[in-house]
């Protein structure tokens, strides 16, 4: 059983549905309702989406303590005694002696001997200051170092442009769109790479056409327990009468694994994706 | 030849069939709706994470999203 009426600019179509051996009058097409219905098409070709090449930071990490003797140099040492007094022991020897006298009133002669003598002493002295310098040998040269660790720099991407009008009436004035439903067609003609290995990010973009509403996942990466670091996307969506194409990237930064290495593949991290869009739009009134 | 309006018991059409009983055109509904339209964006990402806004308007994150994109539920549409 089918169902028609008309009545005050108003056209029902009902038709009886039968499920789980219930029959009931459902209505098809109502044109007091809201129907959804496309209003106009737009064809976008080769819409370019490009996410550049990330940055990395070296930060300072720590001393690194080297102790197997291998690296062995050479430096200069100089040193500085300042003068000082101090007391030291003289010898002195004073050796034996005759002395001879003549007395006149016995006309005799005399003499006495002043036997030798050996004895030491205390005396102070002042020893000057000095400078000196040697050429040491020094291990470990070269491993007491600093040493440092690389990061991947954080950035929030966030770029909209216009790409289309919304469609226009008999009058020339825009349509006020309810929805858009995007048709893609997309390839990445260059493939960006994680920065920590030579591998390039898996990509969200179907190898065939798809359509969307809203918003697609391009690209992500993750560290090891699987939470993710990086996120790129883009949107379709109509504001303001244009059709607008916005390119979001996230990446929280990641530091890499080794000391004093940079991330091998940092400077292939830029992607780009080209577009082909189809894009409905539609109305529900 | 092309159908201008053709009505039976069981049946109605009109218009070459682009009005026909037996299809089922889909239309705005405010509650008890069979599908969701999404009309906006419907994911965000910060700090190296994910928010998707699912049909229904809830937010799913990932372990390191921290922004506050807010996205609408899509609209309800009825089938039948």
């Amino acid at each position: 059983m089918a169902g028609f009426t008309t009545s005050n600019n108003r056209i029902k179509v009902t038709q009886n549905v039968t499920s789980g051996g219930v029959t009931t009058e459902e209505t098809v097409f109502d044109t007091n309702s809201d129907m959804p219905h496309i209003v106009g098409t737009t064809y976008l070709s080769n819409q370019t989406v490009d996410f550049s090449n990330m940055g990395q930071t070296q930060n300072y990490a720590g001393i690194d303590f080297c102790s197997s003797n291998t690296c062995i140099g050479n430096e200069w040492n100089f040193t500085f005694t300042p003068g000082f007094y101090t007391y030291e022991t003289e010898y002195v020897y004073v050796p034996g002696e005759w002395n001879f006298s003549y007395d006149f009133f016995t006309s005799s002669y005399s003499r006495t001997y002043t036997p030798s003598q050996f004895f030491s002493r205390q005396v102070q002295v002042y020893v000057p200051s000095t400078y000196t310098r040697s050429y040491d040998t020094v291990f470990d040269a070269c491993c007491v170092t600093d040493y440092f660790r690389y990061s991947v720099n954080s950035r929030e991407v966030n770029n909209t442009t216009n790409i289309a009008d919304v469609p226009e009436d008999e009058d020339g004035n825009p349509i006020d769109i309810d929805f858009i439903i995007v048709q893609a067609t997309g390839s990445r003609s260059r493939n960006g790479k994680d920065p920590r290995f030579n591998q390039t990010y898996v990509s969200g973009v179907p190898p065939k056409t798809f359509s969307f509403q809203g918003s697609v996942l391009l690209e992500a990466a993750a560290v090891a327990n699987g939470n993710s670091w990086m996120r790129r996307i883009m949107s379709v969506y109509v504001s303001n009468n244009k059709v607008k194409l916005n390119k979001k990237e996230s990446v929280r930064s990641i530091n890499n694994e080794g000391l004093d290495v940079g991330f091998p593949q940092i400077g292939s991290t830029r992607s780009t994706f080209n577009f082909n869009l189809k894009i409905f739009f539609g109305r529900f009134k | 030849m092309a159908i201008t309006l053709n009505i039976q018991p069981t049946r109605f059409r009109a218009s070459g069939s682009k009005l026909d009983s037996n299809r089922r055109y889909i239309r705005k509904v405010s509650s008890s709706a069979d599908l969701k339209f999404v009309i906006s964006r419907n994911m965000d990402v910060k700090n190296g994470g994910l928010r998707y806004v699912d049909p229904q308007g809830n937010n799913s994150d990932d372990n390191n999203y921290n922004g506050t994109f807010s996205g609408t539920a899509g609209v309800g549409i009825k089938v039948t």
